[in-house]
């Protein structure tokens, strides 16, 4: 039994609310009707009862007045029943069916025979009762009772009626809000579902365009790389037809002397500028060491007002706004020089029909430190926001092919932020640009001004020099220069064989690579710093991750390319050095 | 001799019509035919003493005494009468000093006066037994004693000697009565 309410339980739950509702409301109203049904029927039985036990009490008190044919007898006993109203009549019939006494409310004529009076359908309750005597029927008693008005009826009816329906309304009224309630929820769950479908959607979306960002990135990377590769190789070629041309002409016999010199002097200037663009793609890669020193920014400009007036041409004015008070920084001279070189090219390209360079220098105090403000000022075509936002980018130009490598701006940041500063840029479409460069200011004093160099390479002191280089051409190259300064030179081509060398012999001053396989140049100078703590050692190359990463550890660098001054003064001061500590 | 055959012949003529109908005759058709149905009924309405109850299977006695006006009318009423599966015997006497008189239990006294009705009556008051009488034969009156109203046989009951015999009458019976003596 349990289980099968648990069945119809289930069954019921899984029926959409209204038909549940309109089912148990059925059923409410069905069970009601029933009730009243019943209680109709019962009350019906139990006047039929009533009527029945009236009949038979009849039946029984006038056995005697038809015996003896006493019909005014047994019209008394009928009388006497008059005082019940709900009596609609009440007739008595003898054996034959004859009526012999009886009277009817109405007071219509009641039927001679009980077969007639049988015939017609009494609307009251209708009770037979036999009058037996001796056995025999000797008569029968029928009455019929009134059924109950039908308003008292109604009623008593009513208020069950009326309870049936409002339990009905109630199950109605309660399963069309469940109804609507479960609508509502599939609403919501549907969408719910919508949302979490669309936000799937965007977040596939995002990712697809995440992924084309990247791939647009990648694809600007490497066209700015085409354009790199483009302007280098470019540049490159011009230099290298110079380098090449001019030593095919010093290599034929009969050129004149004066000529000769002219070729070597261009192959010189090739190289030179060969080496600066290197030094330009490192620096702007970050990962050329800087060599700072400390230097007077207003006499650092003073001095490259001839130079600038040269690389801009006679159509433009340069003018100088430069602070009156002692503007030090420390910076690499050559780095800054050219940041400076660098802006005013620009400045030159954005005024293609000349005008006016203002070079501005000022000192700004603030809390954080004070700082050196370098402002280069052209009266040329300006720069869009668009153009600012992208000048420091690497490769980026708006110079036509082949005149630009984008590395300008973007060299002369790189070098600003190396040096702890940063680059502002303010311009105005048609008005000019200003470039800032903002510089430490440092409070170390300045060094003396160099003594005038001699007018031909000589090394000052001569010395015993360990050379490790493991390229071929670079060795020989080096050995050659070494040898024409006057030093005696051992080259070993490797880490190890250095090693050896410097066990068998002594020598006055290392000069080593930094990259070179099985051992760098650090890690052999760091092994011989332990077996030699006072031989000196210089550190050269072109470029180095480990220099770029952790510096030389305070020894002094040589940058390849390297001319045959530089070479000499870093191993006069080496030596110089040495002996300085010696005594 | 001539109006005695032509009653007789009218009275038979009534007995079968009244067989015929096989019913007590509300239409009264003749009073002694009613009466003769309504003898017989009367022991029915009447509670003996348990003395004189007849045995099992033994009938009722009914004794015509001294006249008899029904004849074979009462026969037949008598013999379709059955009360609690004792049947009813007619008995007819002369007068009340036959010894068998003494076993009725319900008597018509009919004497050739109203003088030997009353004395038959009188003789009877020893015995339970129901004496009816006729107001036809004269003023001397049973215990029952019919009677005619508005040409309809009625009776009249004299309640106090049938309890003097220690015999009950039944309150049907005393409702349908014209007068109840105490």
């Amino acid at each position: 039994m349990k289980r099968f309410l648990a069945q119809v339980a289930a069954w019921l739950r899984n029926l959409p609310a209204g038909i549940t509702a309109a089912f148990v409301a059925l059923i409410v109203v069905a069970s009601g009707t029933t009730i009243i049904l019943q209680s109709e029927a019962s009350y019906r039985e139990q006047k039929s009862e009533e009527a029945q036990v009236q009949a038979d009490i009849l039946a029984a008190s006038i056995v005697a007045a038809i015996d003896f044919g006493d019909s005014s007898a047994a019209q008394e006993a009928t009388d006497a029943m008059r005082v019940n109203r709900q009596l609609r009549g009440v007739l008595i019939y003898d054996r034959d069916g004859r009526r012999i006494a009886g009277y009817r409310r109405d007071g219509q004529a009641p039927k001679s025979t009980l077969a007639e009076s049988r015939k017609v359908p009494s609307p009251g309750i209708v009770a037979e009762a036999p009058v037996m005597s001796g056995g025999r029927q000797i008569g029968t008693v029928r009455l019929a009772v009134d059924r109950q008005p039908l308003d008292t009826r109604f009623g008593r009816y009513a208020v069950i009626a009326l309870l049936v329906l409002m339990a009905a309304l109630v199950v109605a009224v309660l399963g069309a809000a469940q109804a609507m309630l479960r609508r509502a929820n599939r609403e919501l769950e549907a969408r719910a579902t919508a949302l979490g479908e669309a936000n799937a959607e965007l977040t596939h979306q995002i990712a697809e365009r995440a992924k084309a960002e990247d791939q647009l990135r990648q694809a600007q990377k490497m066209q700015a790389l085409g354009q790199l590769t483009g302007g280098i190789a470019h540049d490159f070629n011009n230099l290298l037809t110079v380098i090449q041309g001019s030593a095919d002409m010093l290599t034929r016999p009969s050129i004149k002397a004066d000529r000769r010199q002219r070729f070597a002097e261009a192959i010189v200037q090739a190289a030179t500028r060969a080496a600066g663009l290197t030094s330009q793609l490192l620096a702007f890669a970050r990962r050329q060491p800087l060599q700072p020193e400390v230097i007077d920014v207003n006499a650092m400009i003073h001095g490259m007002i001839d130079l600038l007036d040269r690389t801009l041409g006679e159509r433009f004015t340069i003018k100088t706004d430069l602070s009156s008070e002692i503007c030090a920084v420390e910076a690499d001279r050559a780095q800054l020089a050219s940041a400076v070189l660098n802006i005013a090219v620009n400045a030159r390209d954005a005024m293609p029909d000349g005008g006016t360079l203002a070079i501005a220098t000022e000192k700004l105090c603030s809390d954080e430190g004070d700082e050196i403000l370098i402002c280069v000022t052209d009266s040329g075509t300006g720069m869009d926001a668009d153009t600012i936002a992208r000048a420091m980018e690497p490769f980026f130009t708006t110079k036509g092919a082949g005149k630009g490598t984008g590395l300008g701006l973007s060299q002369v940041y790189g070098f600003a932020t190396q040096s702890g500063g940063d680059l502002r840029i303010v311009s105005t479409p048609g008005e000019g640009t200003t470039v800032t460069i903002h510089l430490p200011c440092s409070n170390a004093p300045l060094p003396k001004a160099p003594d005038p160099s001699p007018g031909e390479a000589r090394a000052a002191r001569i010395g015993a020099v360990l050379l490790v280089e493991d390229n071929e051409e670079v060795g020989e190259f080096a050995e050659a220069m070494l040898r024409e300064l006057g030093h005696s030179v051992t080259w070993a081509k490797s880490g190890a064989e250095a090693l050896e060398a410097a066990a068998e012999r002594p020598f006055d001053v290392v000069l080593t690579d930094v990259v070179m396989p099985a051992m760098s140049g650090i890690e052999l100078a760091d092994q011989l710093r332990r077996l030699q703590p006072e031989l000196p050692l210089v550190l050269t190359t072109g470029y180095s991750d480990e220099i770029a990463k952790s510096g030389a550890g305070g020894r002094p660098v040589l940058l390849k390319p390297y001319r045959i001054e530089t070479l000499a003064k870093i191993l006069d001061d080496a030596l110089l050095g040495a002996d300085a500590g010696a005594e | 001799m001539r109006s005695a055959g032509l009653l007789h012949a009218l009275l038979g003529a009534l007995a079968s019509a009244m067989l015929f109908a096989g019913a007590p005759a509300f239409a009264q058709a003749s009073e002694q035919a009613v009466k003769a149905a309504f003898i017989p009924k009367f022991v029915r309405y009447i509670d003996y003493p348990p003395a004189s109850q007849p045995g099992a299977g033994q009938p009722y006695y009914l004794c015509v005494i001294g006249r008899d006006p029904f004849g074979p009318l009462l026969d037949r009423a008598a013999a379709s009468e059955v009360i609690d599966g004792h049947p009813v015997a007619v008995r007819r006497f002369a007068n009340i000093d036959s010894v068998a008189v003494a076993g009725c239990n319900i008597a018509f006294i009919a004497g050739a006066t109203d003088a030997a009705t009353a004395q038959m009556v009188d003789g009877l008051k020893r015995q339970p037994v129901l004496t009816i009488t006729d107001a036809r034969n004269g003023h001397a009156r049973g215990m029952i004693h019919f009677t005619v109203v508005d040409g309809r046989v009625r009776f009249l009951i004299d309640q106090g000697s049938a309890t003097a015999r220690g015999l009950g009458i039944s309150s049907r019976l005393l409702a349908l009565a014209v007068e109840v003596k105490p």
